[in-house]
């Protein structure tokens, strides 16, 4: 699978360019500065291997991310260690620890904002499918629906406009407000409240829909009606029984959508000019530094993946008819 | 998922088996199953004002010159007497917005946004469809093909789905309409970017259809009706165009119309973030990203968040109705 | 060949004015520049133009600076951009400098590890730079000319360090396959600087340059330690020879400059070194730092680019924070080629018909409004030594004059206008305003132009700049701009008007001017003792340029900056065109 994305997004930034006509030194022009003579295209050419057959330089890739790899810094070589994603085609620092120095902004995006569209999505759901047919469910759902149709660029500046740039309050942070959580957790959770909220926002709509859904169908199943005929009390038959059937679908959804999430939300770091992976995929696409966009893919792939398979483990605890042996 | 309250309980009980076995009988039935998606669709409020919303905003994309003939000015024009010079915002109070113009004018231009919104709605909806049919005939053809077929055939082809749900897919599709140029495949300017933006989009959401109609597939291929077709000689081809697909329109029916507002917010994304239709042909993304580099000029955003938030919603009440007529076994 | 956001050189005192009457009335009256005792200054619109505003010699506090970008590079031989270049002086010292001070004075290179000024020969190919006595390094260690001649030949190596200026590459007489000191490991090249003893630097040019001062100003003559020199990674840790080091330094997110206790003011009559730290981010949104700047979080933009849209709508009716701004005329140019190239512009008629079609207000709108610059009639902004008022195709308030444009469509056989392409950098909001705003200034003369975003990574290497290119694609006009890299007429127009610099690879910012004339006519200049006589030539060539009508000037460009609170001694002179950074202290 990382296999199958990294050659994709190899093939992306070479055949394409290839297509549209361009040699080696036209690629290599890019990343030697403007005032670079015909020359110095030929030796960044070579730097950068682009002379060598696309297989080639994917092996190369690889081996780096295997073997680590080794880097001429001009003066010297430099020892790239395992997993080595390579080093910027612009900038020139290795990718890995920028990868890593970008990571905690989205992570703390993506766990707070789940945090909360978990509980709200879920909670309303329940409520709402408990409630089924009356005002509060109506009204949720409608809601609900509202807040899926809900572009977070939008939102986003709508949020900004209200709460951050004193139209009409100041309570919160501006675009680009970041603490670590080291430095100040009350300042860390004070620059992102924003961000969570309307995240959250746009997620706990979905998932309200289909707790919502899921509860209904669970509710109606033998199980249930078997549960209540024990004589369980209501609330025990709704949060042991009908709940951990309706959250399978949703245990599901969450993996893949956390594990986007992480790998870049993209959209919500440009609407809060939040310097996470996201932000950092759209400005490596911008300058085509391609082993910028390759490790950060990888690294967002990666997280799908274990998003995946720390599902499937969520699955044994949650539905007792899976048991992972 | 929101509606039919107001249905009662018998008559989603009744649907199963009238799915179950409508297909397999005779064409009557089948147009008798429709009527009552029909009918139930159009007890649903909610469903049925969704509808209304999108067939108001096809009629105003398709009728897009003559509405701003008579009510704007061309999404294009200039109005730069309306603009401070200074400060290359609307003199208005209310960014101009008034009879002349009834959602004001952009900062600096002075464009009429009016027009520009309703010029925006023929880019969002044309791409939203076409990407839309694009995924569906991918994924219903993959799907179909991988249900039927299983084997390894399934296995290469649920294997591709895999790898595409796992796909970091919004910066994959800015990586490709960023390094696509200007003129190829002997198009160019807006064609272009329409049809590039069309299969970008159409070609990354088909593994979303391809799953459910591959699950669908799946459990119709061991029903009776195609054992029976199967038992009189008919081939693969026969039964799958004769005996699944009709019984597949429905949910291709229900998805396709959850996918297009998914596709609207999709192109409004890549629009917004610099890489879609380009300028200076309006599109709602790209409002959106221009008014945010002027925050300070709140109508500017509203405007365009508003068309595409009304839009998404329009397609996703209907959609939801639509599911539930035609597929009362979820009753949600 | 300054293309990037933030350089710009200098503007003269006769721009300023201008600039004051350009800004609407303002009542500012010239500050008298340097009132010490004054505790607290009186907030004033371009009072840091005229003089400096809050002069004090007050030391210590922290200057607190972001960034909405990210360095180039920190290493002296591979930063290109002007702020940059304004704030390596801080932790580095060239052989000469722009010195802190007020209007054109900032501008006159002065010695700096150098005794005095180049010595050049009678033929002006030979320059001789005698170093001061006691320099050191941060970590105590002499700075020997060795040093300096090391620094300029790693810079020689632009395969390793692509993005410095490259004028001593081209103009010293290095050895034949000379690839700089990584690839030729230890050798010689003595050709092109040599280093007599510990104290002396000989530069040997290839052809005379006059004004060679204003190369060695640039950061590549800053020394560079061969024992501690990391090649690309040395811009993780510079080594100081000036009077803050590095205290700790994350790329991609910012850094911190310490005193360093190895600096001898006794050494350094140019900088008083106010501040006892500066604290610097990079990456941080830009509407962001306005936002900072105006609530006093914040004191310097360092990009010195001016203020985002959004805060200029917020800042220019307001009166108490429109004091607190300065509005500056710079020396760049932004401007639109007209490629001859291109049919129907290979007629001169049809690109005349192009500069009176064209309505200029639309392009300073374009760039932010009367703040954002103003009209140009020729290439040279005012500023330059030698600018003549030149103006062939007048219209009333430079919105065009159709009959006339219509006139010449008729001349060039397309009375009925024609289709064209425009390109500019799909990354530039501005550019695609202005691209916006000519499409429909020229439609009205029925010239009808198709828009071309490229990225702006490849724009002049692989789009806009390769000749090859903008034929096969049609590009007719192209959307760019120019800051020179020294202020006089040489540095300013040669890169953007000499055809010799047009590469068929690409990578050129001349784009359309191709006329021997003016290729003659620099090279005439460059061998001209007289200075005066050399101003002429630059105004002739912009006359000639101007007759065969390939470049349309847009706007000479202006920023809006906004003084940080607290802040102390600041200026904005004709040397950095922003606020100077060395000159700068705080409360």
């Amino acid at each position: 699978m990382l296999a199958i994305v990294s050659m994709a997004t190899f093939a992306i930034f070479f055949l394409v360019p290839r297509l549209a006509g361009a040699t080696a030194e036209g690629m290599a022009s890019r990343y030697v500065g403007r005032t670079a003579t015909e020359e110095t295209a030929k030796l960044a050419a070579e730097r950068l291997g682009f002379n060598d057959p696309l297989i080639v330089q994917y092996g190369r890739y690889v081996k780096g991310i295997v073997a680590g790899a080794e880097y001429d810094y001009g003066a010297g070589v430099e020892q790239c260690p395992a997993p080595c994603l390579g080093y910027s085609f612009i900038t020139r620092q290795p990718v890995f620890p920028d990868l890593m120095n970008r990571l905690p902004v989205t992570l703390s995006l993506a766990i707070g904002a789940a945090l909360i569209w978990v509980l709200l999505g879920v909670g309303i759901g329940v409520l709402s499918a408990l409630r089924r047919g009356t005002v509060f469910d109506r009204f949720a759902m409608i809601v609900a629906l509202a807040g899926v149709s809900l572009p977070i660029f939008f939102t986003g500046l709508i949020s900004l406009q209200l709460f951050a740039y004193g139209n009409p309050f100041n309570w919160a942070a501006q675009g680009g407000y970041y603490v670590t959580i080291e430095d100040s957790p009350a300042r860390w959770a004070y620059g992102l409240l924003l961000p969570w909220i309307t995240l959250a926002f746009l997620f706990a709509a979905t998932y309200a829909r289909l707790t919502r859904a899921g509860m209904l169908e669970t509710m109606n199943e033998d199980y249930i009606r078997t549960a209540r005929a024990k004589g369980l009390v209501e609330r025990k038959v709704i949060v042991k029984h009908g709940l951990r059937g309706a959250l399978t679908p949703i245990i599901t959804i969450f993996g893949l959508d956390f594990g986007l999430l992480i790998g870049g939300a993209v959209l919500t770091e440009t609407a809060y000019s939040l310097n996470g992976l996201g932000k950092y995929a759209i400005d490596a696409i911008t300058n085509q530094d391609l082993p910028k966009v390759m490790g950060v893919t990888l690294l967002a792939a990666l997280f799908v993946i274990l998003a995946n398979l720390i599902v499937d483990l969520l699955y044994a605890v949650v539905d007792p008819r899976v048991r992972l042996t | 998922m929101t509606a039919p309250l107001d249905v009662p309980e018998s008559a989603s009980h009744a649907a199963p088996e009238a799915v179950a076995a409508g297909a397999g009988r005779t064409a009557i039935q089948g147009r008798s199953l429709g009527q009552i998606a029909w009918m139930r669709l159009k007890r649903d409020k909610i469903a049925m004002t969704g509808a209304g919303i999108i067939v108001f905003l096809v009629l105003v994309a398709i009728c897009a010159p003559i509405i701003v003939k008579l009510f704007g000015h061309p999404p294009l024009e200039f109005h730069r007497e309306m603009i401070d010079q200074e400060t290359q915002i609307p003199k208005d109070r209310f960014g101009g917005i008034g009879w002349d113009f009834l959602f004001g004018v952009e900062p600096v231009w002075g464009r009429d946004i009016f027009s520009r919104i309703v010029y925006g709605a023929r880019i969002s909806l044309l791409i939203a469809f076409l990407a839309t049919l694009l995924s569906v005939g991918i994924g219903t053809v993959l799907g179909v093909t991988a249900g039927y077929f299983g084997g390894w055939v399934d296995t290469v082809i649920s294997r591709a789905m895999d790898v595409f749900l796992a796909f970091p897919l919004l910066v994959f599709a800015i990586a490709l309409a960023g390094v696509v140029p200007d003129q190829a495949f002997g198009l160019s300017g807006d064609t272009l970017r329409v049809s590039l933006l069309i299969f970008i989009i159409g070609f990354f959401n088909w593994p979303y259809i391809g799953r459910i109609i591959r699950g669908q597939t799946l459990s119709l291929r061991e029903r009776e009706f195609v054992d029976a077709a199967r038992s009189l000689g008919a081939r693969g081809p026969y039964i799958i165009v004769r005996e699944l697909l009709p019984n597949l329109m429905a949910p291709v029916l229900i998805y396709a119309t959850l996918l297009i507002p998914t596709n609207i917010l999709f192109e409004a994304a890549l629009s917004f973030l610099g890489v879609g239709v380009r300028p200076p042909t309006p599109t709602w993304g790209g409002m959106l990203a221009d008014a945010a580099r002027i925050y300070t000029v709140p109508h500017f955003a509203i405007f365009p968040g508003l068309a595409i938030f009304i839009t998404v919603l329009a397609f996703n009440l209907f959609g939801d109705g639509l599911r539930d007529a035609l597929d009362p076994r979820g009753n949600r | 060949m300054r293309r990037k956001p933030a350089l710009a050189v200098s503007a003269v005192t006769v721009a300023l004015a201008l600039g004051l009457s350009a800004c609407g009335g303002t009542s500012t009256t010239p500050q008298s520049s340097g009132e010490p005792g004054q505790p607290a200054a009186q907030d004033k619109a371009d009072a840091a133009l005229t003089g400096v505003f809050n002069p004090s010699t007050k030391k210590g506090g922290t200057i607190k600076l972001a960034n909405s970008g990210d360095w180039d590079s920190l290493d002296p031989a591979d930063t290109y951009y002007g702020y940059s270049w304004n704030f390596i002086r801080l932790y580095g010292r060239a052989l000469t400098m722009f010195p802190g001070k007020p209007g054109a004075e900032g501008a006159k290179p002065v010695p700096d590890l150098a005794k005095e000024l180049g010595k050049p020969s009678e033929d002006f190919k030979t320059w001789t730079y005698t170093l001061r006595d006691g320099l050191k390094y941060e970590d105590g260690t002499p700075i020997t000319a060795k040093d300096v001649a090391y620094g300029v030949a790693r810079s020689y190596d632009r395969e390793t360090f692509p993005n410095g200026p490259t004028y001593l590459n081209e103009l010293l007489n290095w050895p034949k396959d000379y690839k700089g000191p990584y690839k030729s490991k230890g050798a010689d090249f003595s050709s092109a600087i040599e280093t007599p003893d510990d104290k002396t630097v000989v530069f040997h040019l290839k052809q005379p340059f006059s004004g060679f001062d204003y190369l060695t100003q640039m950061s590549v003559t800053m020394p560079v330690p061969e024992a501690k020199d990391t090649g690309t990674k040395y811009q993780e840790h510079v080594i100081s020879s000036g009077p803050y080091k590095f205290e700790k330094n994350e790329i991609g997110k910012g850094f911190t400059l310490v005193r360093n206790d190895q600096w001898d003011p006794a050494t350094d009559p140019n900088r008083p070194a106010l501040p006892d730290r500066y604290e610097v981010s990079t990456n941080v949104n830009a509407d962001d730092i306005d936002n900072r700047l105006i609530s006093g979080d914040l004191h310097v933009a360092v990009e010195g680019t001016g203020v985002q849209p959004a805060a200029l709508s917020k800042i220019l009716p307001d009166p108490a924070l429109k004091a607190r701004t300065d509005n500056p005329t710079l020396q760049r140019l932004w401007y639109t080629s007209i490629n001859p190239t291109v049919k129907p512009l290979d007629n001169k008629d049809c690109r005349i018909a192009i500069q009176y079609a064209a309505d200029k207000t639309g392009y300073v709108a374009a760039y932010g409004g009367t703040t954002g610059g103003e009209i140009a009639t020729s290439l040279l902004p005012p500023g330059i030594p030698g600018y003549q008022k030149i103006d062939l195709y007048p219209s009333p308030e430079g919105k065009g004059d159709l009959n006339k444009a219509k006139e010449h469509l008729a001349k060039c056989g397309q009375p009925n206008g024609f289709e064209t392409n425009i390109s500019y950098r799909a990354e530039r909001d501005k550019e695609k305003k202005t691209a916006e705003a000519l499409k429909e200034s020229l439609a009205r003369v029925g010239i009808n132009v198709t828009l071309k975003p490229y990225p702006l990574k490849d724009y002049f290497s692989l789009y806009a700049g390769k000749p090859s290119f903008v034929v096969k694609e049609k590009l007719g006009l192209a959307i760019n701009g120019w800051g020179s890299d020294w202020p006089d007429g040489y540095g300013f127009l040669q890169q953007m008007t000499d055809s010799r610099v047009i590469r068929e690879s690409g990578g050129s910012s001349n784009l359309s001017v191709r006329i021997p004339e003016v290729d003659k006519m620099f090279d005439q200049a460059l061998q001209e003792a007289d200075t005066a006589k050399r101003e002429q030539l630059y105004a002739a060539i912009d006359k000639r340029v101007m007759e065969e009508s390939v470049i349309l000037p847009g706007i000479v460009a202006k920023s809006l900056l906004i003084r940080g609170k607290g802040l102390t001694n600041v200026m904005v002179n004709d040397g950095q065109q922003m606020y100077d950074y060395v000159a700068m202290g705080v409360q």
